[in-house]
C-alpha cells in the first residue's frame, strides 16, 4: 500500500509519496475522478484493483467498482459504461488480457475511450508471472493507443495523459498503458502526486458529445454495416490514430507546463545520446539496467546512449526516424517475440526497421530478444548487446546475424 | 481408511507445497487420496484436472495423471477428455473463483449435460492466489482486499446451482469433517453422471486474517459451529464476534441430491 514516508510539499500543485507503479495508477484514478471501474484478479495487474478498493473504502474516491466474473465481462462492463458517458478504468495481464480480447477489439472499433493498464506478463503456456510485452502488443493493430511507462511517476503521468488524449473528440480511442510486471507494478518509487485542482486544469470532464448514448440523444452504436460501410468506418479509426500524434503533443506540452515533467519529447526519452555512435532502443523498465550499462561503458570511453520509446501506438515515425538517423548503429531490445517474423526479430525491431526503410541515411539496426518471462537483463547482457551492435556498426551485418537472443542457456 | 501412505501418491520433488499454514486445501487432498484408495481406482486410468488458483494447485502434488489448465476451463478440458476416452475416471479440482466466476458457465453446462465427471469445488470465499480478493461466494459483509468496507453483493449457493442445472449427484463437505469428506468424494466418483461436491475450505492467510476469524484451527472450529444445530440457535441470539454483518450462514453437509444419470 502507498506509504507516505516522505510526504512533503514540492510545490502548490503536487506532493511526493512512495508508491508502486500500480498504486500510482490508483492515484491517477482518484485524481481523474473515474466513474466506473471493473476488476478481476490476475497478477501482476491486481495490485491496482486493491489500491483502488482501498481508496473507495477510505472515502477518497467515489466510483462504481465491480469485481466481474472474468476478464471478458470486466472489459464489457467498462465499455458500455463508457458509451453512456462515464470515465472508466480497467486492466489485466497476460492471458487474462487475452480472455477479454473480444471486448478489447470491439472497444476500439466503437471508438470508446476506455483507459486500461496491461501489467505485462508472459503468456501461458508455460506459466510465468514475469514481464513480456506480447500481451499488450497483441492489440497493436486494433486501434488502441499504447504508451509504455518506465517509472511509477510515469505511470501516474501517462494515466492522466491517457484520459486526456483518449477522450479528446479528435481521437476518441481506448488507451492501454504498459507496465512491466513486477519491475514496475510492484516496486516502490517516489512519486509526485498532483493536487486535484491542478489535475482539473489539465484534464477536462469527459464529454462524448453527440455520441453519448442517452434517452435524450437516441443513437445507435455498434450497428451491423457489412461491406457497405466497414471500410469507411475503419478509415475513421485510421484518421483518429493519425490525429492522436498532435493531440499527444499538445497534452504533453500542457502537462509539462503545469507539472514540469515529461522530458523534451512526448514520444522519446533520450539518455546520453548527444555524442553517441551506438544507442540502445527499447521501452519500459528496460531503460533502468541499460542506463547503468551506458554509464559503465562510457567510463571505458564508448560513445553509447539510449532512446526509449514512450508511445508504441501511434508509432511516432517522424520522431523515431529523426532521432535514430543520427547514430551509426541501433540495438533494438525487444522484451517480446514475433515467431517467424522478418529476420526472426522482435516486434519493436521490425517496426523500427520499417520506419527507417525510406531514409537514405539510416543506421545499422541489430535486433535483440532479451528478458523474456521477467528474466532480468543484467550488466553482462547489456554489454553483449552493446558489443554486437558496435561490431555491426563497423563490420556490417551478415544475413544470418540480424537478430540475437540474449541470455539464453544452451 | 487406515494405513495409507500418502507419500506414495505425492510428487515428492514438488514439496514443500505452496499452500499457506492452516489452509484447508491439504485436508481435501488427503481425503481425495483416501477416497481414491478406498475405491481402488486404477491409477493409470484416473485423471485429475484443475484450473487456476490455490485449489487447482493440488493436482501439481498428485503423483499421477494430472492436467493443470487455464483459469475457469478445467471442466471443458475434462469434458473433452471424457468424450475421447470414456473409460477414464476424470476428477476435476476447482475453486470458487475458478469454478463459479470465470468458469461458471462451464459448470452450468457440465451439469446440464450430466457428463460423467466428478467436480470438487473448494470454497474458501476468496481468490487466495492473487491476494485475497472477494470471490462470488464471499458472504455480504466479508472483508477482502477488494471489499475493505465489507462485501455488498450477495453470494450464491453452488450446490443449489448444480441441482438446478441438472447435476445428478450433488453433495457438500467440509474440511472440519474430513472423514465424512472421504465418503462423499468416494460416492461422487462412484456415481455415474455429473457429480458435484462443494467443499467448505478455509483461507486463514487472507480471508481469516481480514475477517478476524483466527488461524487454521480457529477457522475449523468456526466451521464446526456452522455445522452444529445447537450453536446455530445460539448464534441467532448473539454474535460470534465476527466483523461480518450477521455471522456466517449455517453449513449443511452430506448428499443433497442424487438421481440416476
Amino acid at each position: 500500500m502507498a506509504v507516505a514516508v516522505k510526504t512533503k510539499e514540492t510545490s502548490e500543485v503536487q506532493t511526493e509519496q512512495l508508491m508502486t507503479g500500480c498504486e500510482a495508477i490508483a492515484e491517477a484514478i482518484r485524481l481523474a475522478d473515474v466513474d466506473v471501474m471493473a476488476a478481476f484478479p490476475i497478477r501482476p495487474y491486481d495490485t491496482v484493483m486493491q489500491a483502488a478498493a482501498k481508496l473507495i473504502a477510505n472515502g477518497k474516491l467515489d466510483c462504481e467498482y465491480i469485481v466481474a466474473d472474468g476478464e471478458h465481462s470486466q472489459f464489457e462492463i467498462v465499455k458500455h459504461a463508457c458509451a453512456v458517458g462515464s470515465r472508466v478504468f480497467v486492466g489485466s495481464s497476460g492471458v487474462g488480457w487475452f480472455y477479454a480480447f473480444e471486448a478489447i477489439a470491439v472497444t476500439a472499433g466503437l471508438r470508446l475511450p476506455v483507459v486500461a493498464i496491461c501489467g505485462n506478463r508472459a503468456l501461458d503456456d508455460p506459466g510465468a508471472f514475469g514481464t513480456e510485452h506480447n500481451d499488450s502488443l497483441a492489440v497493436r493493430d486494433l486501434g488502441w493507443l499504447l504508451p509504455w511507462a518506465e517509472t511509477a511517476q510515469e505511470c501516474l503521468d501517462l494515466a492522466l495523459m491517457a484520459w486526456r488524449v483518449g477522450e479528446d473528440a479528435r481521437v476518441s480511442l481506448p488507451v492501454a498503458i504498459g507496465l512491466d510486471g513486477g519491475f514496475l507494478t510492484h516496486s516502490q518509487q517516489l512519486v509526485s502526486v498532483p493536487t486535484r485542482a491542478a489535475t482539473d486544469a489539465f484534464l477536462p470532464k469527459f464529454d462524448l458529445g453527440d455520441r453519448l448514448l442517452h434517452p435524450d440523444n437516441p443513437i445507435t452504436i455498434a450497428p451491423q454495416v457489412d461491406q457497405d460501410w466497414l471500410m469507411e468506418i475503419r478509415r475513421q479509426n485510421d484518421a483518429a490514430m493519425r490525429r492522436a500524434i498532435d493531440v499527444i503533443t499538445e497534452a504533453h506540452a500542457d502537462f509539462k507546463k503545469l507539472f514540469g515533467r515529461g522530458g523534451d519529447s512526448p514520444f522519446l526519452d533520450e539518455y546520453m545520446t548527444d555524442d553517441a555512435d551506438v544507442v540502445f532502443f527499447g521501452q519500459g523498465t528496460l531503460a533502468l539496467p541499460m542506463k547503468v550499462a551506458i554509464r559503465r561503458l562510457r567510463a571505458e570511453g564508448h560513445k553509447v546512449g539510449l532512446v526509449r520509446l514512450k508511445w508504441f501506438r501511434p508509432f511516432p515515425t517522424d520522431e523515431v526516424v529523426k532521432s535514430l538517423s543520427r547514430f551509426k548503429a541501433v540495438g533494438v531490445v525487444d522484451r517480446d517475440y514475433s515467431f517467424g517474423s522478418p529476420h526472426y526479430g522482435g516486434v519493436l525491431y521490425n517496426e523500427v526497421r520499417s520506419a527507417l526503410y525510406s531514409r537514405e541515411q539510416r543506421p545499422t539496426i541489430v535486433g535483440f530478444v532479451a528478458g523474456l518471462g521477467g528474466r532480468e537483463i543484467d550488466q553482462s547482457m547489456a554489454r553483449e548487446i552493446y558489443e554486437k551492435t558496435a561490431a555491426a556498426a563497423t563490420g556490417g551485418l551478415s544475413a544470418g546475424d540480424q537478430c540475437h537472443w540474449i541470455g539464453v542457456r544452451e | 481408511m487406515t494405513g495409507i501412505e500418502y507419500r506414495d501418491r505425492l510428487r515428492r520433488q514438488m514439496l514443500p507445497h505452496i499452500l499457506c499454514p492452516g489452509c484447508g486445501h491439504g485436508i481435501v487432498l488427503k481425503a481425495l487420496l483416501r477416497a481414491a484408495r478406498s475405491l481402488e481406482l486404477d491409477w493409470d486410468r484416473t485423471v485429475f484436472v484443475a484450473g487456476i488458483g490455490c485449489s487447482s494447485r493440488l493436482v501439481g502434488y498428485i503423483d499421477g495423471c494430472t492436467l493443470h489448465t487455464t483459469h475457469g476451463r478445467a471442466l471443458t478440458f475434462a469434458t473433452g477428455m471424457k468424450l475421447a476416452r470414456p473409460e477414464l475416471t476424470v476428477i476435476v479440482i476447482t475453486g470458487d473463483g475458478d469454478g463459479l466466476a470465470i468458469g461458471g458457465n462451464h459448470l452450468i453446462h457440465a451439469a446440464r449435460r450430466d457428463v460423467d465427471l466428478t467436480c470438487l469445488l473448494l470454497n474458501n470465499e476468496t481468490y487466495g492466489m492473487t491476494g485475497g480478493q472477494a470471490a462470488p461466494t464471499a458472504e455480504p459483509g466479508a472483508i477482502s482486499t477488494t471489499t475493505p468496507g465489507g462485501a455488498r453483493e450477495r453470494s450464491f449457493d453452488a450446490c443449489a446451482l448444480a441441482v438446478a442445472a441438472g447435476a445428478s449427484f450433488v453433495a457438500r463437505g467440509a474440511t472440519s469433517l474430513p472423514l465424512e469428506l472421504d465418503g462423499l468424494i468416494a460416492r461422487g466418483i462412484a456415481h455415474r453422471g455429473f457429480s458435484f461436491l462443494e467443499i467448505a475450505s478455509d483461507c486463514p492467510e487472507y480471508f481469516g486474517r481480514y475477517n478476524q476469524l483466527g488461524r487454521g484451527p480457529e477457522m475449523l472450529q468456526l466451521q464446526r459451529r456452522r455445522l452444529d444445530e445447537v450453536d446455530r440457535t445460539l448464534r441467532a441470539k448473539r454474535s460470534l464476534g465476527s466483523r461480518r454483518a450477521e455471522g456466517p450462514p449455517p453449513l449443511r453437509t452430506g448428499v443433497l441430491h442424487e438421481r440416476p444419470a
